[in-house]
C-alpha cells in the first residue's frame, strides 16, 4: 500500500461520474460509498464519507439506579434523567474487546436503522495496533456473518490520523511523521516512516483518560464526596475542569495561596438530574439560587495535578516513562535519516489532548528534550476526537485502495487467517523489517533499548540461520558487502543505500569514539558540558548524551522540584 | 513547613516502630497493584439491577433492520453465541500474541509498552496533593505535614495491608 497524495486518475473518473443529487464536494472526496467507524474504548466515532461528521456514541451499555426497567445502550443515554451512580458496561478492557456480550448491542444498537444503518456498503472499522487475534476472528464472523457486509476493512486509528495529516498537508512520502494517539483506554506514540508505520519504535503507555477519571474521583473521594459511584458525573468534572499546566512547582505554588488570593481554585456545581442536568464551573461572586440547594466541589491541585500522570506516570507509582519521554526514545528508535522529520511533524490525537495547555506542555517537554537545532513542531487539529475519523476519506482516496477491501467472498474463500494479515500488514512494509529492524549503531549504547530482545525478533541470525541466502543486498553485493555487514550489524541499512550508509555509520562511529575518548580526560562537570553541547551541536545525539541530557534537564520546561 | 526533616525523622523513627507495623516491600506491591486495579475498574460499585437479571433482554439486531426485510435468510446470532464462542480474558489473549509474534518473527503487544522512566520520580502528599517530602515509615506513602501525616495515619495508612 502506498500514499499517492496526487491520486491524479482518481479524480478524473470521479469527475464523469458525479450525478447531479450529489454535491460537488462529496463527489470529490470518494467515488466509494463507505462506512466509517472508529471504534474507540470509550465513544465510537461512525459515520459515511460523505458526512462531515461522524456520530459520536459512548461504547458501552448503561444502567441507572433511578431506572430499574431498562438498559441504555450507546446514545441512548440521551434519554436517561438522572445520571447518577450510572453502572457502565464497557466492551473493552485495556482498549482491546473482551466482552461480546456488551459490544455487540451497542454494535447492533449503531447499525440498527436509527443511528447509522450498516446496510449493504463497504465497511472501514478501526482496531488497535497488535489486535488479538480471536478478537480479529469475532469481528470478522459479525460483520461478514451476521451484517453481512460487502466487504471489509480494518487498520490502526493512527493510520488514519497520518492519512488525514498527510492529505491535509500534502506531505511527501519521505516525510516521516509521528502520530500521538492519547485515548480512554490508552496512548500510543507511533512513527510513519516513508508512508508505513514503524512498528519496531512504537511504544504504547498505559495511561488514558479512564486512568485519569479514576484517580480524579479517588483523591476527591479522599478529600471532600464520596464520589467513587459517580464516574459520569466525575468524568465531566475532569472534562471541564482539568488543564494541563507549564510548570507544576509555580503551579503548585499558586495552589497554595489562600483562596482568596488564588486564581486556581473552582467551586464546581454537580448535577442534581433535576434542576441541573450537566455539573458547571460556578461563577466567582455570583450566586445563583438554584445553587444553594446543590452540592459544590472544590477542585484545586487537583485541577492540574491529575493529567501530569500522563507526564509522569510515576506520580502514582506506575514504573513507566511519560508521554514526552517515550515520544523521544521513539524518535530515537527510528533511522537516523527520519528523526529530524519526526520531530517537525508530530500529531496529537484523542481525547486527552483536549486538555487545555496538553499541546504547549507537550512542545516544551519535547523543545527540551530534542536537540536545540532540530525544529520541534506538534500539531493539534482542531477536533482531536474525529480527526482519525476523518483521515477514512483519506484513506478510500489512497490510489490502490479497493483492492485492500476484503469482500465477503475472499472471507468464505481464503478464511480469517489471510485476511487478517492482509489487514495486520496494512501500512507496514516488510521489507523494511529486514533493513531497518537492527538497532541504529548509536543504540549500542543505549542504556534503556533491550537490544538482545529486539535481536532475537529481528536480527538477522536468527531470521537466516546460515547467515547467507535470505537476505537479497547479501547476494548483490557478494563476498565483498560480508565484512561490511559484521562491520554494519547494529548499523541502519536501507537496502537501496547500503554502501553509503554503511560508509557514514563507519564515520560516526569514528566520531562516537573520540568524543569517548576526549570526555574521557575532562573534569566530571566539563563532561557533562560536552554532553551538553553535543545536543545542541550534533543532530545525532548518542544514546549515552540523551541520557545525559535528561539528567542535565529532568523535567524540561515544565521543570518541577 | 516547621518541621524539619532530621527532628521528624530521629524522634519518631523508635516511637513508630514500637507502635506501628511496618508493611514490608512485598506487601507495599500488592497494595500499589490494587490502586492500580482500582484506576482500570470500570466501576466501583456493583451493579444495581444484579437482581433483576435484565441483560437478556438486550434488543436484538432484526428489531431494527426493517431496512434488510429482504434478506430472510440472515444468521441471527443471540448475543451469547459470540461471548461464549470468544470468550478469552487478557492474560490469555496476551499470552497468545506473544506465540505468535515468536512464530512470525514480529514485535508482540507487549514489546512496545513503555519501560520505565529515566527521569527522577517526583512525590505528591497523598492527602493534600501539594509536595510532600516525608514517606510514611508503615506503608511509604508520601505526606507533607504533620497534619497530613496524622489524616493519613488514621485513614488509609494500613487500610488496605493484608
Ligand atoms: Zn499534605
Ligand atoms: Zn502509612
Amino acid at each position: 500500500m502506498s500514499w499517492d497524495s496526487k491520486s491524479p486518475k482518481i479524480s478524473k473518473r470521479r469527475r464523469s461520474s458525479t450525478s447531479k443529487d450529489v454535491p460537488t464536494k462529496a463527489a470529490k472526496s470518494a467515488s466509494l460509498k463507505a462506512l466509517i467507524i472508529d471504534n474507540g474504548g470509550y465513544t465510537i466515532k461512525a459515520g459515511y464519507n460523505r458526512d462531515e461528521e461522524p456520530q459520536i456514541i459512548p461504547n458501552c451499555i448503561m444502567k441507572a439506579k433511578s431506572e430499574r426497567k431498562r438498559l441504555f445502550i450507546g446514545k441512548q443515554i440521551d434519554e436517561c434523567r438522572d445520571c447518577s451512580g450510572l453502572f457502565f458496561l464497557l466492551p473493552c478492557e485495556k482498549g482491546y474487546i473482551t466482552r461480546w456480550e456488551v459490544q455487540k448491542p451497542v454494535w447492533d444498537q449503531l447499525f440498527g436503522k436509527d443511528v447509522c444503518p450498516i446496510n449493504d456498503n463497504p465497511t472501514i472499522i478501526t482496531q488497535p495496533l497488535f489486535n488479538f487475534k480471536s478478537i480479529q476472528d469475532c469481528m470478522d464472523e459479525i460483520f461478514f456473518e451476521e451484517y453481512e457486509v460487502p466487504s471489509l476493512f480494518r487498520c490502526n486509528p493512527t493510520d488514519l490520523a497520518y492519512l488525514n495529516y498527510a492529505k491535509e498537508n500534502r506531505l511527501s512520502r519521505n516525510e516521516a511523521c509521528l502520530i500521538i494517539d492519547s485515548g480512554y483506554s490508552f496512548t500510543h506514540i507511533i512513527p510513519y516512516i516513508k508512508g508505513n508505520k514503524f512498528i519496531q519504535a512504537a511504544k504504547r503507555l498505559n495511561v488514558g483518560g479512564k486512568l485519569l477519571t479514576n484517580h480524579l474521583k479517588d483523591i476527591i473521594s479522599y478529600r471532600q464526596y464520596n464520589v467513587m459511584e459517580e464516574t459520569y458525573v466525575i468524568n465531566q468534572v475532569k472534562e471541564d475542569t482539568c488543564y494541563v499546566c507549564e510548570d507544576v512547582k509555580a503551579e503548585l505554588r499558586e495552589a497554595a495561596k489562600p483562596f482568596s488570593k488564588n486564581t486556581i481554585v473552582k467551586n464546581y456545581v454537580l448535577p442534581d438530574f433535576n434542576n441541573i442536568r450537566r455539573g458547571y464551573i460556578q461563577q466567582a461572586n455570583k450566586t445563583d439560587e438554584k445553587e444553594e440547594s446543590c452540592q459544590i466541589l472544590r477542585l484545586n491541585n487537583e485541577r492540574f495535578v491529575v493529567p501530569e500522570i500522563l507526564f509522569h506516570p510515576s506520580d502514582i507509582g506506575m514504573k513507566s516513562m511519560g508521554i514526552a519521554e517515550a515520544a523521544v526514545k521513539s524518535i530515537y528508535s527510528c533511522p537516523k535519516i527520519d528523526r529530524k522529520a519526526l520531530a517537525r511533524n508530530i500529531i496529537i490525537v484523542g481525547g486527552n489532548c483536549k486538555f487545555p495547555g496538553f499541546k504547549e506542555r507537550l512542545y516544551a517537554e519535547l523543545r527540551s528534550l530534542l536537540p536545540d537545532l532540530w525544529d520541534v513542531k506538534v500539531f493539534l487539529p482542531s477536533d482531536p476526537i474525529t480527526y482519525a475519523w476523518k483521515g477514512g476519506g483519506a484513506l478510500l482516496k489512497l490510489h490502490d485502495f479497493k483492492s485492500n477491501l476484503v469482500t465477503r467472498q475472499d472471507y468464505e474463500e481464503l478464511g480469517s487467517a489471510i485476511i487478517q494479515e492482509r489487514f495486520n500488514n496494512f501500512m507496514i512494509d516488510d521489507s523494511r523489517l529486514d533493513d531497518s529492524s537492527k538497532p541504529p549503531k548509536e543504540q549500542t549504547n543505549f542504556k534503556y533499548l533491550e537490544k538482545l530482545k529486539s535481536r532475537s525478533i529481528f536480527g538477522k541470525q536468527e531470521l537466516c540461520p546460515s547467515g547467507s541466502s535470505n537476505d537479497p543486498t547479501n547476494e548483490e553485493n557478494g563476498a565483498a558487502s560480508n565484512s561490511k555487514n559484521e562491520q554494519g550489524e547494529d548499523g541502519i541499512v536501507d537496502s537501496n543505500k547500503e554502501e553509503s550508509n554503511s560508509v557514514s555509520d563507519e564515520a560516526s562511529q569514528d566520531s562516537f569514539q573520540a568524543v569517548e575518548v576526549d570526555k574521557g580526560k575532562k573534569s566530571k562537570v566539563t563532561q557533562e558540558k560536552q554532553s551538553e553541547d553535543d545536543v545542541d551541536i550534533d543532530s545525532d545525539v548518542s544514546e549515552e548524551d540523551l541520557t545525559k541530557s535528561l539528567e542535565l534537564f529532568p523535567f524540561g520546561t515544565g521543570s518541577y522540584l | 513547613m516547621t518541621i524539619s526533616k532530621g527532628t521528624l525523622r530521629g524522634s519518631n523513627r523508635i516511637k513508630e516502630n514500637d507502635k506501628r507495623r511496618i508493611i514490608d516491600e512485598s506487601q507495599r506491591k500488592r497494595r500499589q497493584r490494587k490502586v492500580m486495579e482500582m484506576l482500570e475498574s470500570d466501576n466501583y460499585h456493583d451493579d444495581p439491577h444484579a437482581d433483576l437479571v435484565m441483560s437478556k433482554k438486550v434488543p436484538k439486531f432484526e428489531d431494527n433492520l426493517e431496512q434488510r426485510s429482504s434478506r430472510t435468510k440472515r444468521k441471527e446470532r443471540s448475543v451469547d453465541y459470540y461471548q461464549f464462542k470468544y470468550r478469552k480474558n487478557f492474560q490469555q489473549l496476551v499470552d497468545e500474541d506473544r506465540a505468535e509474534s515468536e512464530a512470525k518473527q514480529r514485535p508482540s503487544y507487549m514489546d512496545i509498552q513503555c519501560g520505565e522512566s529515566q527521569l527522577p520520580s517526583r512525590h505528591f502528599c497523598a492527602v493534600c496533593g501539594f509536595l510532600g517530602q516525608y514517606n510514611c515509615l508503615s506503608c511509604g506513602t508520601r505526606y507533607c505535614s504533620i497534619r497530613c501525616m496524622e489524616t493519613h495515619m488514621d485513614t488509609r495508612c494500613l487500610k488496605w495491608a493484608g
